[in-house]
């Protein structure tokens, strides 16, 4: 899957703004949004607020979690588990990038946040290539992957899931090019 | 040695492993279909030999069958990945291949291809009732949908959905939504900033 | 603000064969974006949703129509437009994900088509199936002129169903549990493990084998990812 296509998805996710406009409720296909009013809270999809954001309509009010004291605590959490502990928003990556390279200003410490989230993320991809290693040295059929985002699945999908396909055929002796794929040379 | 000529048809598309197509090699085809015809000559006579009492002569036969038969299996394995990299250019190009494109192609491959674009346009036409989608559209996810451009030539006045009215003027530029401004890149009349 | 986008997103009746089920567009959408990552990441093409395709379709042609008769400068028609642009490429997506697949097995697409009891619900939907059958006859008859018909007599046709690869069910997949199964079959990867069960608790998540889970893949119990 590529990239932006995991970033279409979050950008489906709610997030506040504070309209500088007003304007009634919108029917869209997915579902209602607003009324919009200047100076009230409204929750909308972050693909609207990035729009709005961008020719100046609205101000962006992070979510809940993107705050740089809670942010440590997760850091420091991943850092001490072994497993992957739960996330705060199952595009914790896309939504910081998306926010922080759209709407820094309406954002506090933008710089810390983004480094903080790296560092969770850093850690995170490297718990899931030491667990994508034992997978395939193990021979193992089945994993439970609770907690893991799927940007993060995206990460090693191609290459997991080729090499697992590529041991299956060298195991049950069928060369990928076998009684099955003449074509297929 | 046999097959010889058809591994290096294979291996010629491998060189281009990047989905170019290189020429069509009628050449290195008809030598391998050549090989082909004298394999099977051969047999038939020792086929008939054999048949005769001749069972010392059942090893070449069996060896010269399956050289034969690898031989259709690489011409087959060529046709056919050549075949998928011009159904890739259709997705890349639109209908309408570049010449120097369908100047390595050979008339059977011509004749695929424009069947192949026929037969997509019926289905586009006809998904979902209606007047049908145009799926060779729409390649990546939508994106902001402002972007900003620089105008190439004065155009005179344009109007926005927001109904606000801007002056496309040589050289100035403006931030602009995406869908409105389409055509006029095409035109040549806008070009996309790319900051 | 234009009466022509206020509207209210009526239900839509879907006339299923079972059941009358009635979906909002939201729900509708979803059901969209659910079919479109099953079919991203499933190994081999799934059961055709023209129902959807079909009702998405006429939400989008509803509210370009609405959108035509809307006033200069609207503020609500450029969030409409977007909507309309990430719905649009979502089901976009999804068809070039399926065809894509059935020029990639079409032998084998046409083959269980053709073998499909009476009753089975249809694999391709009508537009994909007279797609793969264009490609098969366009692709034979290529090949047949190109080169078998140049070749010995008993050399002059190729077993499609042979020549091009079977979908790979063997393929392993992620997944995300949306309905409870338990004592799920866990085969071993080699002789000297044992097969075992594995519970799937409602929102966890797996990496297993396609094979396994196919079944609740078709009936939604589980959501590849």
């Amino acid at each position: 899957m590529d990239p932006s296509e995991v970033e279409f998805l979050a950008e489906k996710e709610t997030v506040k703004i504070i309209p500088n406009f007003s304007l009634d409720k919108i029917f869209l296909i997915g579902g209602d949004l607003g009324p919009f009013n200047p100076g009230l809270p409204v929750d909308v999809p972050v693909w609207l607020a990035l729009n709005l954001k961008q020719r100046q309509k609205c101000r962006v009010i992070p979510p809940d979690w993107m705050e740089v004291e809670k942010l440590e605590e997760m850091r420091d959490l991943e850092r001490k588990e072994d497993t992957f502990t739960p996330v705060p928003s199952p595009y914790y990556m896309e939504l910081t990038k998306l926010l922080l390279n759209h709407a820094s200003d309406n954002i506090p410490k933008a710089d810390k946040i983004r480094t903080l989230v790296k560092d969770i993320w850093d850690t995170r991809i490297a718990k899931l290539r030491l667990s994508a290693d034992s997978f395939i040295s193990q021979q193992e059929a089945h994993a439970k992957l609770d907690n893991l985002t799927l940007m993060e699945i995206n990460t090693v999908r191609a290459f997991l899931l080729d090499s697992l396909n590529c041991m299956y055929k060298l195991r049950s002796n069928l060369q990928p090019s076998s009684s099955k794929g003449l074509i297929d040379y | 040695m046999f097959c010889e000529k058809v591994t290096e048809l294979i291996r010629e598309l491998q060189r281009s492993s990047d989905g170019q197509l290189p020429a069509f090699n009628e050449d290195g085809l008809r030598q391998v279909l050549q090989e082909m015809e004298s394999l099977y000559e051969q047999n038939q006579t020792d086929v008939n030999e054999a048949k005769t009492g001749r069972s010392d002569l059942i090893p070449s036969i069996k060896l010269r069958h399956c050289c034969l038969l690898r031989n259709q299996r690489c011409i087959t394995a060529y046709l056919y990945d050549r075949l998928l990299r011009i159904r890739a250019l259709r997705w890349e190009y639109g209908s309408v291949l570049p010449a120097n494109v369908r100047f390595h192609m050979c008339a059977e491959e011509l004749q695929w291809f424009s069947q192949y674009k026929k037969s997509l346009a019926s289905f586009m036409r006809s998904v979902g009732g209606g007047d049908g989608l145009d799926i060779t559209q729409d390649m990546k996810p939508p994106k902001s949908l402002y972007i900003e451009v620089r105008c190439l030539k004065d155009h005179g006045e344009f109007e926005i959905d927001d109904g606000t009215v801007i002056l496309l003027k040589k050289n100035s530029q403006h931030f602009l939504p995406r869908w409105k401004c389409e055509q006029l890149i095409r035109q040549g009349v806008l070009e996309h900033v790319v900051s | 603000m234009s009466d022509a986008l206020s509207d209210d997103g009526s239900d839509i009746n879907q006339d299923d064969s079972q059941e009358d089920v009635i979906m909002t567009p939201a729900e509708l959408i979803a059901k969209l974006e659910e079919a479109w990552l099953n079919e991203k990441f499933s190994p081999e093409l799934l059961e055709n949703k023209s129902e959807v395709v079909e009702c998405v379709m006429e939400q989008l042609t509803h509210m370009e129509d609405n959108l035509q008769r809307v006033k200069k400068g609207d503020a609500k028609a450029s969030v409409h437009r977007m909507e309309i642009d990430r719905i649009r490429f979502m089901l976009s997506s999804y068809l070039r994900s399926r065809l894509q697949k059935i020029e990639k097995f079409f032998p084998h697409v046409l083959e269980r088509e053709k073998s499909r009891g009476e009753g089975d619900p249809s694999l391709l939907s009508p537009e994909e199936f007279a797609f793969a059958k264009e490609y098969y006859a366009n692709t034979e008859t290529y090949l047949k002129a190109v080169a078998l018909k140049r070749m010995p007599p008993n050399l002059q046709t190729v077993d499609m169903l042979k020549a091009v690869p079977e979908p790979c069910l063997d393929s392993f997949v992620f997944l995300r549990v949306k309905e409870r199964q338990d004592n799920i079959l866990v085969e071993p990867e080699t002789d000297d493990q044992r097969e075992y069960v594995v519970d799937l608790e409602e929102g966890s998540q797996h990496l297993m084998r396609y094979r396994t889970i196919a079944p609740l893949v078709s009936s939604g119990a589980v959501q590849l990812i």
